[in-house]
């Protein structure tokens, strides 16, 4: 019982200590998409379209990094949504950019997933960041064949498809995800021998 | 163990252990490296070009990797000049490939993400800095004029990686300093982070 404590405490303050990784890297995303959408945008439309998520991360990010520094941080379920939004934004916006020649394999906006994906494998569990790191391939791997002109369902006329470009994107990404939690798990052994050797409680993890 | 070493130790102790992340990063950067060059290859010297490279990293990460399996140190500047030839054989094979835009930007992101959990802060901005810099200026020179807000966003999220890399990094050193010292974090707090 005792060590199911332990266990529960440890995956705590991962929660509580690191989830300002992952509010540092919404700030990212925020700042990337927003120069992204005013520099790219070519009429009213695409600005206004592409500034709403923007505007929804932000409030987000107010949000749950207002409650880290009042010490009040959010629990696992409120990370791992408003990740798995993060996630849903980027792949929307792969989707279904307004002009057409940017979606897809095309998009700009791919590069947001590895940060995303990087701040969620330092926080979470692994069995949690390796399902997110696998939807995320999966999200987009489909978004770009379906934008491609193989599948054809969403493609345009300029829709091409590159195999060798997603599966390097694709690797990277799932490189990013599996160092992640390599080092999560490097940082976690290290953390139970200090604790050893200071002779702390913690030891008995 | 921690409450003893001084702050060269300790750097030297985040680096030993931060430097399996690098020498995985680079297993990775290799294989996937070898083969995208091998698949579909277009111009004779721009694949040798890459094959000489991608060996020659690998040549440099068994010798590595081999000095830590047996528990041999690897001295700090050895693992810098091995990260530098990493960012070096990227941007080579970039600059090979086209320059902005083509496949191999994303190996820098594993690459940025390996040395930002291993080194301490001022070698990891050293490091993320001449990446950026570095794809900033092939980017200039290969780039359309229409694609700055791109640049700008590709070196943006390069620098992201980077920056969440350490900041977990000095977050992990003083949850073990807190950890030797008995402190924990605000009770109530914690709480928050099972229930809220």
């Amino acid at each position: 019982m005792a060590n199911v404590n332990m266990v529960e405490q440890d995956a705590a303050e991962d929660i509580f200590f690191g989830q300002s990784v992952i509010n540092w890297a919404r700030w990212f995303l925020i700042g990337g998409g927003m120069v992204l959408v005013l520099w790219a945008a070519d009429s009213i439309g695409q600005l206004v379209i592409g500034t709403i998520p923007v505007v929804a991360m932000m409030a987000i990010n107010f949000y749950l990094h207002g409650r880290q520094l009042a010490g009040k941080p959010a629990n696992p379920t409120l990370i791992t949504l408003s990740s798995l939004l993060d996630m849903s934004v980027i792949t929307l916006v792969v989707l279904f950019w307004p002009d057409p020649e940017q979606r897809g394999l095309a998009s700009p906006f791919f590069v947001m997933y590895y940060p995303a994906v990087l701040a969620f494998s330092f926080v979470m569990r692994p069995k949690f960041s390796i399902a997110y790191t696998l939807v995320t391939l999966v999200a987009y791997g489909g978004a770009c064949l379906l934008t491609s002109s193989y599948v054809g369902v969403l493609a345009s006329a300029e829709g091409t498809f590159d195999a060798e470009t997603l599966v390097a994107r694709l690797v990277t990404l799932g490189a990013v995800g599996s160092l992640g939690t390599y080092y999560w798990r490097i940082q976690r052994d290290r953390r139970r021998a200090a604790a050893t050797s200071s002779g702390t409680p913690a030891a008995a993890r | 163990m921690f409450s003893g070493l001084t702050s060269g130790e300790e750097e030297r102790d985040n680096l030993a252990h931060g430097q399996m992340v690098i020498i995985a990063a680079r297993w990775i950067l290799v294989t996937v490296g070898l083969v995208l060059a091998l698949w579909n290859p277009e111009q004779m010297g721009e694949l040798q070009v890459s094959i000489l490279l991608i060996l020659g990293l690998a040549a440099a990460n068994f010798f590595l990797h081999s000095r830590v399996l047996t528990g041999q140190p690897v001295s700090p500047q050895v693992v810098y000049l091995a990260s530098a030839a990493d960012i070096a054989v990227i941007s080579l094979v970039l600059m090979v490939g086209g320059g902005f835009d083509t496949i191999p930007y994303v190996f820098y992101f594993p690459a940025l993400l390996a040395l930002s959990v291993a080194f301490p802060t001022r070698m990891t901005a050293l490091f993320a800095g001449s990446t950026i810099a570095i794809y900033g200026l092939v980017s200039v020179a290969t780039a359309g004029a229409g694609e700055a807000s791109t640049v700008f966003t590709q070196t943006l999220m390069l620098a992201a990686v980077a920056v969440c890399g350490n900041v977990y990094w000095r977050v992990e050193r003083d949850r073990r300093h807190r950890t030797v010292s008995r402190e924990a974090a605000p009770p109530d707090a914690m709480e928050g982070s099972r229930t809220s």
